[in-house]
């Protein structure tokens, strides 16, 4: 069943119901002009994947990868010089277009919040540092939830005992917070109308282990509560075991596999991800880690054909010239490799 | 609000003397409504007089009590750097913030304009403006005047703020969240920068009333309307110095230099204390991040 959703993305037939969010070879480019010398950074190039209904999707890759870039045009968020070159960025919940990037300003107006909302990179200084955070919540939120009144503040203190936190803290100021509280008050933000589809963008990363695996409970719950999808974007794998149920690892602004969790844990395909997984700590097992030699490649000149050919220990003379698509590999498992026997027939 | 207060008049000297220095100066501009006398009358009392227990600043040349005669003149100099510093604030408030955050063509053409008004040399153009508007240049013209002169320097400043604030997270939720323009600069950016503006305005005051002073010297403007500088003139006009009567430029000029010393002292205390460095300090004391 879910093999086949998976076959119906490659043969770019209709989505189906489940689907909530569409990826259709999505590029994005940060593009640039100065003095003549036009500069263009293929950030995004050709991403392809969906996001079903009450689930949650890890995006992994390793800085400079295009994680952030790729959730920014799926969020409609882009600030020039990026800009969409093609591709498409469907919901479900957005009537009348196919792609979030068609969609007019009011359109956005209606479905940001309500819909989608985003926990944005660095969430604990989505806080306006000078203005209480009751005054953050009515400035982001009660447009989105019929207005400010005593029904907002009683939905505002119900959320927050979601994330455990007293009425108290709409009362302080960010800084009278400490690091979990402030980033469990920016997820209250982001969750308060219900969304139906939230993206987090290294939601966690500032915070310690311990209140790290905290915040990641309350966000699992929450998203379980209200059945919502929620894309989870960080570099951390272990955050990505503990939290996903699919994880698509990405490569050079490319996506080069993707599975359910487990099966990409267990039996990882692409090369990359092999290493990726190999190069874990594991309790008990004190062998050292082998590294890969070279650097992510420079996204301004990628190289040609597969962009991991320079550093991957598989390549042949087809990886130099042709990119490898995504196939499917088994059941709800796509790479995008030649020499695991993917890749598809031409590029 | 309050307690700010409380704590710079508690641990900071100089802004205790600066505020007791323009409270002094507005106390005397308050007595002037209580003056026995009228501001425009002259020799209404005997002229010439050094200071005595009737007159405690003594009397000019041109009849008047030096005493009361001042608590008009500072009256005025007061609201009038009070008036140009409101003004040119909402000014580079304005044009500050929205350069700042709206940054491309908005902000190229909103800092030219900005650039213009640095470089202009504001001195020859006011006494321009006198001798263009001649008895049409009254003290509330030549207050818009500056106001519209006095703005540039503060703009910039508020913009290099607001294009920082651009970039942070919270900016960019709120443009998420669906907020205008409008309502991200007056609510979230607004207060953000206003610590500064406060500082600023003290300044600005300072710069308007020394060159308000310094054109009223020269006679540049409305004569009859009694100011510090107008006084200094009259003073001026009728040899003061040499006729012996030092106390009708001695007093204005000691109110006038209490005024300056306090604004100053004030701006310096509240720009200390808005300092980020120094509230981070003073975050970390209190114990509350």
């Amino acid at each position: 069943m879910t093999g086949a959703a998976a076959l119906a993305i490659d043969a770019g037939q209709a989505a189906p119901a489940k689907a909530v969010l569409r990826v259709e070879g999505l590029k994005a480019y940060y593009r640039t002009r100065h003095f003549g010398v036009n500069r263009e950074v293929r950030a995004v190039d050709g991403v392809t994947f969906e996001v079903r209904a009450n689930e949650i999707y890890g995006l992994a890759g390793e800085s400079s990868a295009g994680k952030s870039t790729l959730i920014k045009t799926i969020a409609a968020a882009m600030r020039p010089p990026l800009e969409v070159v093609g591709g498409s960025v469907g919901f479900s919940f957005l009537t009348g277009g196919t792609s979030i990037h068609q969609a007019t300003s009011a359109q956005l107006l209606a479905i940001r919040w309500r819909n989608l909302s985003y926990i944005m990179q660095g969430s604990m200084s989505v806080l306006n540092p000078v203005r209480r955070v009751r005054r953050s919540f009515e400035d982001f939120a009660a447009r989105h939830m019929g207005g400010r009144g005593a029904a907002f503040e009683a939905g505002v203190v119900g959320h927050l005992a979601r994330v455990r936190l007293d009425a108290s803290v709409l009362d302080a100021y960010p800084h009278e917070l400490s690091g979990g509280m402030r980033q469990r008050v920016a997820i209250a933000l982001a969750t308060i109308c219900r969304p139906d589809f939230v993206i987090a963008d290294e939601p966690t990363t500032a915070l310690d282990v311990v209140v790290q695996k905290d915040v990641l409970g309350m966000i699992r719950d929450i998203q379980r509560e209200m059945g919502s999808s929620l894309l989870l974007v960080t570099h951390d794998l272990g955050v990505h075991a503990y939290m996903t149920d699919r994880l698509a690892i990405m490569y050079g602004g490319m996506l080069v596999e993707e599975a359910r969790t487990a099966d990409l844990f267990l039996a990882p395909q692409h090369p990359y991800t092999r290493h990726l997984i190999a190069s874990l700590p594991r309790i008990g097992d004190d062998a050292p880690r082998v590294g890969l030699a070279g650097s992510p490649p420079n996204l301004a000149a990628p190289p040609p054909g597969c962009r991991f050919h320079p550093r991957c220990p598989l390549a042949g003379d087809r990886c130099r010239r042709e990119t490898p698509a995504m196939t499917v590999h088994a059941p709800d498992h796509r790479v995008a490799c030649f020499a695991v026997g993917g890749g598809g027939g031409t590029a | 609000m309050l307690t700010t207060l409380r704590d710079l008049l508690r641990y900071n000297a100089g802004f205790r003397i600066g505020a007791i220095l323009v409270g002094l100066v507005a106390t005397m501009a308050g007595l002037s409504f209580v003056s026995p006398y009228s501001p425009i009358d002259t020799f209404v009392v005997a002229p010439d007089m050094p200071p005595s227990p009737a007159h405690p600043f003594g009397t000019t040349s041109r009849g008047q009590d030096v005493f009361w005669h001042l608590t008009f003149a500072i009256r005025n100099t007061l609201a009038f750097g009070i008036i140009v510093a409101l003004l040119s604030r909402v000014l580079s408030l304005m044009i500050g913030l929205v350069a700042g955050y709206k940054g491309g063509w908005v902000d190229r053409v909103l800092m030219s304009i900005n650039d213009t008004f640095i470089v202009i040399p504001l001195f020859p153009i006011l006494v321009l403006f006198y001798f263009v508007m001649r008895d049409r240049m009254s003290w509330t013209a030549l207050a818009l005047i500056m106001a519209l002169l006095g703005w540039a320097y503060d703009a910039r400043l508020i913009r290099s703020l607001a294009m920082s604030l651009k970039t942070r997270e919270f900016t960019h939720t709120a443009v998420f969240s669906g907020m205008s323009t409008r309502e991200i600069v007056v609510r979230e950016h607004l207060p953000y920068v206003m610590p500064i503006v406060f500082s600023t305005t003290m300044n600005n005051m300072n710069w308007s009333i020394g060159l308000e002073v310094t054109l009223s010297v020269l006679g540049f403007t409305d004569i009859n309307s009694p100011t510090i500088g107008g006084m200094i003139y009259w003073a001026n006009q009728h040899t003061a110095m040499v006729a012996g009567v030092w106390w009708w430029i001695a007093f204005p000029v000691i109110l006038i230099i209490m005024l300056f010393i306090g604004l100053f002292l004030l701006a310096v205390s509240m720009n200390e204390h808005i300092d980020p460095r120094s509230r981070l300090q003073r975050m970390g004391a209190g114990g509350g991040a």
